[in-house]
């Protein structure tokens, strides 16, 4: 299924995937380097569900994510020089130094968190989403988690709330089939995760994640439906990352070389790239002026980040309460 | 001055509240249309209507991180737990998640979340149905930690939770929740981190908890009769904990005992005693004491479970001992 | 332009890794995407991939296969076809980048308050309640009885002794035993509690003070003896903490412009010969300069403010603290300050300062900086009416420009003022530190008189 897309949307749903695809390049050099000291979970490949999704939504809609999370953020509109910045833990990064890769936030443009644990995210966008129809706004919230968390009992409990209540909420599933090492087949012996939408009364769609087009028309399909008071969807997007679990980490011993590699040839970049370049709706140098682009935005990014300060050590206890709550507990 | 219960005091604080800010809802087993398990809500569903008294599966780490992101995106859950026994199940979206937003970033989201429910040994409830567990939130960096015990306290600390930026675990001793008390009508706060002074005293210090201030009382009145003037402390609120009164107290008295019917390791007792020594070792004339609940579970047969909890004897013997050191 | 090829970092406890092989020889082509060489870790073997197209350089001093080599460190370069390789480029690593920051991140936070010191007095047990009891009342509680449960003495025990007591007016002493008492640091009340019903002579007082000041080997005698120099200086440090209304204010002082001073001081050829003056020194010099514009703080014998400026310095020694008076400090330049502080610092460790020399001060300055103290709360010396501590001076990156959020590295001290508020109130005492913070972050400005 296609959506109905002009010439500008689609550069723009190109830009998305590629300012992602470049950052976590980014991220993964820096990261051998030496200059990321926490952990780093590369988004590589799965760059059309993200961008899928966030083309559909507004500002003040909000988004809720895992610990590979940094897709999300760029998606939702967090710069890359934040976000990089963050990872390389400075004051200048998009939690002020103080979350890492697993704990970004930025709740100006709606990025309400990654997070460290398996599961949180599908809670919190159901609550956040409870919010928004108790207040009677048309803001609908947005769950990013993998097939590991189908698994968690968040997804249990979450998905039977928000089903409940009919609450404006999308639970994107990226299916990528392994949860760290741990093959999904191994983990549930129905893989099949859209069916599982059935047994809580929602609406379920399963679409090829690779393909940017398909994904933002059943995105758009299921925020037009939580915007209208018509309950949740639970969308899994097929995808896949091509690069290991974590900087550092070995990607050899549970997937193979030809699996990556058959992955590799459905990119999605090449894959929007081509196709809309055969259709006629745009030529390959609206495409390079954009690969230019993004390239110079990205590296100028990188710099920012290395020139940024450090956090003071100074300011390492402050916000643990509410300011206006006063000081600490002694 | 009118009497009316804890429970009566706490709901007329929330009906108030949620009056006047449209954000605040509760949620909660039996919470809606029942009114819930111990009648917290009684009343509420009729005035504000199913979507503010939200009934939920048996679903505690669901709702409670439901409710974390509901704050977070402009919401003020209540959530009525009923027993904390229940909440345990969500401890990763309490300590993960709801203790950690504002710090992780950096104040630009609030969470105004209260946990409110029962706590507390008592009525052979047995090992599921008894627990306090403040010591691990008082622990746990990002929460505040209530116990109120008067229905006078109970109101204005609600009404404080009510209009605050954090997250409160609001937690209700079983065997007080129906215990009357002087309540004034109109809309007053209590400041966290303000203890009362039960009864002002010169030879020792009592530091007691929750249903413990009850009992430290009556063991005070009858060792006034034996010339013991005790001096007995109600934190109210332990986290934040009222340190300065408990230091002015003890450079009064010099000897202190905290009485608890939670457990003695790690407990809010060793907590205080560490902090005194530290603050105040000069101003000891004998060793602080703690006079704790058994660190067992808790048995269902009546004279089994009493056995475990200090009673107003053993609090007065505790007292008397503490003297004569 | 060449992009460098380092070892990698594969985990987030990896300091260096064993170079496997190459696997793309010098001088040949790569695209991205394709294995550069495998790096041996822990247990496994980790494939490097290259993000880059172009042709790959190994330098000839790269590390051979085999070899262990530190994460960061250079190991070639890609470049595009035709361009030179930089082969005498150093190993440019920013590794350190990132271990700098947790370093600065490690630095040392502003100290905790200095433990107290507690006196051992022999094996009976006794309260802390007790002590301080006996500590404030005066009460000798050695050879005392307790009756708290475990034979502890306890605050009554204090309180009781202390009424039984003679009352100061009561002790009866001649007038040479209380001139000998007082040079001495002998503590009449005391001496006569244990000579009760004796009229107290000379010789008493000088008996007393000889026995305190033996010490007994530690075979015979565990616990450390009071001296008369700590009897002394127990005594002026209660007065000083308890007689006054103390109050301390603290400031973060930029030294950066007094360490520059005194390195011009220190490197200064026609100076060799003559001691450097310390920190102390200088800091001597502008306090001089600050209490000439703020007399109030500068305080002698019977309140007098104003004046000349006689500074007290403490000195640490093997006897205890002693401070030796540097006179007319606002009319000596900063070398014969050095000079005359030096001089008393000597005679004070060699135990050769006379009375006249440990007279007359008007302010105190001490410095606990060498001991890696940040701040502290200095107690007054009494009759001064204010006196400065001084922390140590250490490097840390502080806010420069809060505008532009620039920060720069700085040396940063901590100074502290204690000053007493029955005589002086606390807006012109800060205004008094305020100045001195002035003269030591612009010390040029005592050029001005």
């Amino acid at each position: 299924m296609t959506a109905d897309l002009g010439k500008a949307e689609l550069l723009d749903l190109y830009r998305g995937m590629l300012v992602i695809r470049r950052t976590e390049e980014q991220l993964a050099k820096s990261h051998q380097a030496g200059l990321i000291p926490g952990p780093c979970h590369t988004y590589v490949g799965q760059e059309a569900v993200a961008t899928g999704v966030c083309a559909n939504l507004r500002p003040d809609d909000v988004v809720f994510s895992t610990h590979r999370g940094h897709g999300h953020a760029l998606a939702k509109g967090v710069s890359p020089r934040e976000l990089i910045a963050e990872l390389f833990g400075r004051v200048t990064g998009v939690s002020r130094g103080r979350g890492g890769s697993m704990h970004l936030f930025s709740p100006e443009v709606g990025l309400m968190g990654t997070s460290g644990i398996v599961g949180p995210c599908i809670l919190q966008a159901a609550g956040a989403a409870y919010t928004f129809q108790l207040l009677k706004s048309d803001r609908v919230s947005v769950a990013f988690f993998g097939d590991g968390a189908v698994s968690n009992g968040a997804f249990h409990e979450g998905l039977n709330m928000a089903a409940i209540w009919q609450l404006p909420v999308l639970f994107v599933c990226e299916n990528n089939m392994y949860a760290t090492e741990v093959p999904f087949a191994y983990a549930a012996r129905n893989t099949d995760v859209a069916s599982r939408g059935a047994a809580y009364g929602m609406t379920a769609v399963s679409v090829d994640g690779n393909d940017v087009r398909a994904v933002y028309a059943a995105a758009q399909a299921a925020v037009q439906q939580a915007r209208a008071g018509g309950g949740p969807t639970l969308l899994e997007c097929r995808t896949y990352r091509t690069r290991s679990h974590a900087e550092g980490m070995r990607d050899a011993g549970y997937r193979t070389r030809e699996e990556v590699e058959a992955w590799k040839a459905r990119d999605p970049l090449p894959g929007l790239r081509e196709n809309v370049i055969a259709e006629g709706t745009a030529t390959a140098g609206d495409f390079e002026a954009i690969d230019a682009e993004v390239k110079a935005l990205v590296e100028e990014a990188a710099a920012f980040a290395q020139a940024s300060a450090w956090p003071d050590p100074a300011t390492a206890q402050r916000y643990v309460f509410s300011e206006r709550g006063g000081a600490a507990h002694a | 001055m009118r009497e009316m219960t804890f429970v009566e005091a706490t709901r007329e604080a929330l009906a108030a509240a949620m009056e006047i800010d449209p954000t605040i809802f509760v949620m909660g087993e039996g919470i809606g249309v029942r009114g819930g398990n111990f009648m917290t809500t009684l009343g509420l569903y009729e005035k504000f209507g199913p979507e503010r008294l939200r009934d939920t599966p048996i679903s505690e780490r669901g709702f409670v991180g439901l409710c974390t992101g509901a704050a977070m995106a402009g919401a003020r859950p209540v959530v009525d737990f009923m027993f904390v026994d229940f909440i345990l199940d969500a401890m990763g979206e309490l300590i993960n998640q709801m203790a950690k937003v504002q710090y992780m970033t950096s104040g630009r989201l609030k969470l105004p979340m209260i946990l409110r429910g029962a706590i507390g040994i008592g009525n052979s409830a047995a090992t599921h149905h008894s627990g306090s567990y403040y010591p691990t939130f008082v622990n746990v960096p990002g929460f505040r930690v209530v116990v109120p015990s008067t229905p006078h306290d109970a109101k204005g600390l609600f009404a404080t939770a009510l209009e605050g930026d954090d997250p409160v675990f609001f937690l209700e001793h079983k065997a007080l929740l129906y215990s009357k008390g002087p309540v004034p009508e109109e809309h007053y706060t209590i400041p966290f981190g303000q203890a009362r002074i039960a009864q002002a005293g010169r030879d020792v210090t009592v530091v007691a908890l929750s249903v413990m201030v009850k009992k430290t009382l009556e063991a005070a009145e009858a060792l006034a009769a034996e010339g013991l003037s005790v001096e007995v402390i109600d934190p109210r609120t332990l986290a934040p904990l009222d340190m300065p009164a408990i230091l002015q107290s003890v450079h009064k008295t010099g000897r202190l005992l905290i009485v608890d019917e939670w457990f003695g390791p790690c407990g809010i007792g060793a907590e205080i005693a560490a902090q005194v020594m530290d603050q105040a070792f000069d101003d000891l004339d004998a060793p602080v004491r703690r006079l704790n609940g058994a660190h067992t579970p808790t048995p269902y047969s009546p004279p089994l479970e009493a056995a475990l909890i200090p009673n107003v004897a053993a609090i007065a013997q505790a007292i008397r001992d503490l003297a004569a050191e | 332009m060449a992009v460098e090829i380092v070892m990698p970092r594969f985990g987030w406890t990896m300091e260096e890794g064993l170079l496997a092989e190459w696997t793309k020889k010098d001088g040949e082509a790569v695209a991205v995407g394709e294995v550069l060489f495998t790096v041996e870790s822990d247990k496994a073997l980790n494939e490097v991939e290259s993000f880059e197209t172009g042709v790959l350089r190994i330098p000839p001093g790269s590390p051979p296969p085999g070899s262990v080599v530190k994460v960061g460190a250079l190991l070639a370069y890609i470049v595009q076809p035709g361009e030179a390789a930089p082969f005498e480029a150093e190993a440019a690593v920013s590794l350190a980048v990132a271990v700098q920051g947790r370093e600065q991140a490690e630095a040392a936070h502003p100290a905790k308050p200095p433990a107290r010191s507690v006196e051992p007095v022999g094996k009976r047990a006794i309260s802390p309640r007790a002590r301080r009891v006996a500590a404030e009342l005066g009460v000798d509680f050695t050879q005392l009885g307790g009756s708290g449960h475990t034979g502890r003495i306890i605050e009554r025990d204090i309180r009781a002794a202390s009424a039984k007591r003679p009352a100061p007016a009561e002790v009866r002493a001649s007038p040479l035993a209380r001139r000998a008492a007082a040079e001495l640091g002998v503590n009449l009340e005391h001496l006569a509690a244990s000579r009760p019903g004796r009229r107290l002579e000379r010789a008493d007082v000088e008996a007393a003070a000889q026995a305190a000041t033996q010490a007994p080997s530690m075979a015979d005698r565990p616990s450390l003896p009071i001296t008369a120099a700590r009897r002394v200086i127990a005594e002026r440090m209660m007065a000083g903490a308890h007689t006054t209304a103390p109050v301390t204010l603290t400031t973060e002082v930029d030294a950066t412009e007094l360490v520059r001073l005194r390195a011009q001081l220190k490197n200064d050829p026609a100076a060799a010969a003559q001691p450097i003056p310390s920190y102390t020194d200088l800091m001597a010099k502008l306090v001089a300069h600050a209490l000439g514009e703020h007399p109030a703080l500068n305080a002698g014998l019977e309140g007098a403010a104003g004046g000349p400026v006689h500074i007290g310095l403490a000195v640490d020694t093997e006897r205890g603290l002693l401070v030796p008076v540097l006179r007319d400090v606002a009319t000596k330049g900063v070398r014969q300050i050095a000079q005359a502080a030096a001089a008393l610092i000597a005679r004070a460790r060699a135990g050769q300062l006379t009375a006249d020399e440990m007279r007359g001060s008007t302010f105190t300055l001490t410095n606990l900086g060498m001991y890696e103290i940040d701040a502290f709360t200095p107690i007054i010396n009494l009759p001064e009416c204010a006196i400065l501590g001084l922390g140590r001076i250490v490097a840390k990156q502080v806010v420069v420009d809060a505008a532009a959020e620039r920060v720069a590295i700085r040396q940063m001290m901590f100074v502290s003022l204690t000053f007493d508020h029955r005589r002086i109130d606390g807006a012109p005492a800060a205004r008094g530190l305020q100045r001195i913070k002035q003269l030591i972050e612009q010390p040029y400005l005592w050029l001005v008189t």
